[in-house]
């Protein structure tokens, strides 16, 4: 199991700025069974709504400084979190024990291909 | 034309002045806004010269003046607090020349001088009298108010924009230099952010008073509430969240106990006022709200930071500046628009007002109670900058809007709109002003 936290500004094409990584590429892992939600510096309501805006069904939306808690509460064999920002995204992930990718680098990853 | 800085006499620091003299002789009538945007695309129709003289023309289009009338401009030159135009970054040309440049090429683009504005203006052929009062809304209003009252301009525009640039804001300019100089060698050495010293000043608040932090969730939903109902802001333009109870209190912290959600988004915006003696505002197109008194606050800390002390104390005085002036007490308030970026001190302005008996420490049980545009007791009905971004003039343009009846969704209900005070920023250091529907 595969979980994948994803920052949306910056990162996903819905962001402000938009990112390189598409609606269709978190349905695909979606679909592959994957573990999927946001963990962003926009508010919770407002990630919830983002993803209900496009209809997927995600399994968490939390605060930057929430990964620990989605680690806490999903089993899974790797927890990757991708994200723009060295201080709030790569340090947060790291230090919550997920593995961290740039978006330039998620969006070659064979799960997302 | 040389702008002007204010000299000190135009404010009113101290007690004991008595009544302003010219309480109830200075009227707001027009308001104009830009569009606004989170950064600059680089665009010269977006630039904030551009915006500058969009807020302006619907400033004079709203008070139903003729350009020739106006003949007093005061504005701050300074269009930001923490965006700075890359060094060595080359200047757009095709921005610069779209409009007429002063020698200053970045003029229009990450500041405005009163030059930039003329010469891009030709309708304002009768400016007599331009002033520079930097910082804030906050200042050039009651710089304005002064300025009419004593005769120095008849009809004028103020004028307030920010530009935000691509980058984080703060950590360009002074912040990005290898050396740093002055008091800021010592206060900003190691890199706090912004809210810091309110954070200080707040956690030994809750300490005093034995308050939590999660008790601001209330104001914080209310605010944003009120700024989704602020056509002109941000938010309400470009992401109509609310913010619940929940998302402030999972936000991260910034400077603890100020999170994430207690700091305000920059963002790029202009807005102009058109003040005028009640004599010229009775031909004009709206009903004229006037200024009943102006203060200021000039006090200083001790030491870095202001303690809770000062804060307390500099507050309480303000406030009795404002109501001696205006001849006014508490008990006149319709309802209060002080300022909130920070969110964390809010509640040292209102408790100083003395608002609706407040007293140190009462604030945040008030905001448990029924806080809203609805209620008895309205708090920060423009929602500030929370509600609509950093701007540092929301709340003025809605004490105007709420007192002339024509603040759409966001008007007051639970009490008649016939007094209010604006103003900020820093519970040391501000500027603030005691409006009215009536001339007193």
């Amino acid at each position: 199991m595969i979980l994948i936290s994803f920052d949306i500004d910056g990162t996903l094409e819905v962001g402000d700025p938009p990112g390189v990584l598409t609606m269709a590429m978190v349905r695909r892992v979606q679909k592959e069974g994957f573990l999927i939600g946001s963990c962003s510096d926009r508010p919770i309501s407002a990630q919830r709504a983002i993803w209900a805006q496009h209809n997927i069904t995600i399994d968490f939306a939390v605060g930057k400084m929430m990964l620990p808690d989605v680690k806490a509460r999903f089993i899974a064999d790797v927890y990757y979190h991708i994200g723009d920002r060295e201080d709030l995204d790569k340090r947060y992930a790291l230090d919550a024990g997920f593995e961290f990718l740039w978006p330039q680098e998620a969006i070659v990853q064979p799960w997302f291909l | 034309m040389t702008p002007q800085y204010p000299h000190a006499s135009m404010y009113r620091t101290t007690e004991g002045l008595g009544l302003w003299a010219h309480r109830g002789k200075v009227a707001a009538v027009g308001v104009g806004h830009s569009p606004t945007a989170r950064r600059w695309d680089g665009n010269p129709e977006t630039c904030v010269g551009a915006w500058s003289i969009l807020a302006l023309r619907k400033a004079i289009a709203d008070a139903g003046v003729a350009p020739d009338q106006i003949d007093g401009l005061i504005l701050d030159p300074v269009t930001t607090t923490g965006a700075y135009w890359p060094e060595g970054a080359p200047v757009p040309m095709d921005v610069v020349n779209a409009f007429k440049p002063t020698s200053d090429l970045l003029d229009g683009i990450a500041k405005l001088s009163a030059d930039w504005i003329l010469q891009n203006m030709p309708e304002l052929t009768n400016i007599q009298f331009v002033m520079y009062a930097p910082r804030c809304m906050s200042h050039a209003v009651v710089v304005a108010a002064q300025a009419v009252g004593s005769g120095l301009t008849h009809t004028c525009l103020v004028l307030k924009s920010w530009h935000n640039f691509e980058g984080r804001y703060y950590q360009g300019g002074a912040n990005a230099q290898d050396a740093i100089d002055g008091t800021s060698a010592i206060s900003r050495l190691w890199g706090t952010p912004a809210s810091y010293g309110t954070a200080l000043q707040f956690a030994e608040y809750c300490r005093k008073y034995g308050k939590t932090h999660d008790m601001m969730a209330p104001f914080i939903t209310n605010s944003r509430r009120n700024g989704l109902m602020f056509p002109e802001g941000y938010w309400a333009q470009h992401r109509p969240e609310h913010l619940t109870a929940e998302d402030y209190l999972a936000a991260r912290w910034i400077a603890k106990p100020a999170n994430l959600f207690d700091n305000d988004i920059p963002i790029m915006v202009s807005a102009a006022y058109l003040f005028t003696t009640p004599e010229r505002a009775r031909d004009m197109k709206h009903k004229p709200v006037y200024i009943l008194n102006h203060a200021s606050s000039r006090g200083t800390p001790r030491s870095l930071t202001p303690t809770l002390d000062e804060v307390e104390a500099e507050t309480s005085k303000t406030g009795r500046k404002l109501y001696e002036g205006a001849g006014i007490t508490a008990a006149d308030l319709s309802f209060e628009n002080t300022y909130d970026g920070f969110t964390l001190f809010h509640q040292f302005h209102i408790e100083g007002l003395g608002y609706r008996g407040m007293k140190h420490g009462d604030a945040l049980d008030f905001y448990q109670t029924d806080i809203s545009i609805s209620g008895p007791n309205p708090v920060s009905p423009s929602g500030g900058n929370i509600g609509s971004g950093r701007s540092r003039f929301w709340m003025h343009t809605d004490c105007i809007q709420q007192l002339q009846g024509r603040a759409g969704a966001r008007q007051v209900t639970g009490v008649k709109p016939e007094i209010a005070i604006s103003g900020g920023p820093m519970p040391l250091g501000g500027n603030f002003t005691v409006w009215s529907a009536t001339p007193g």
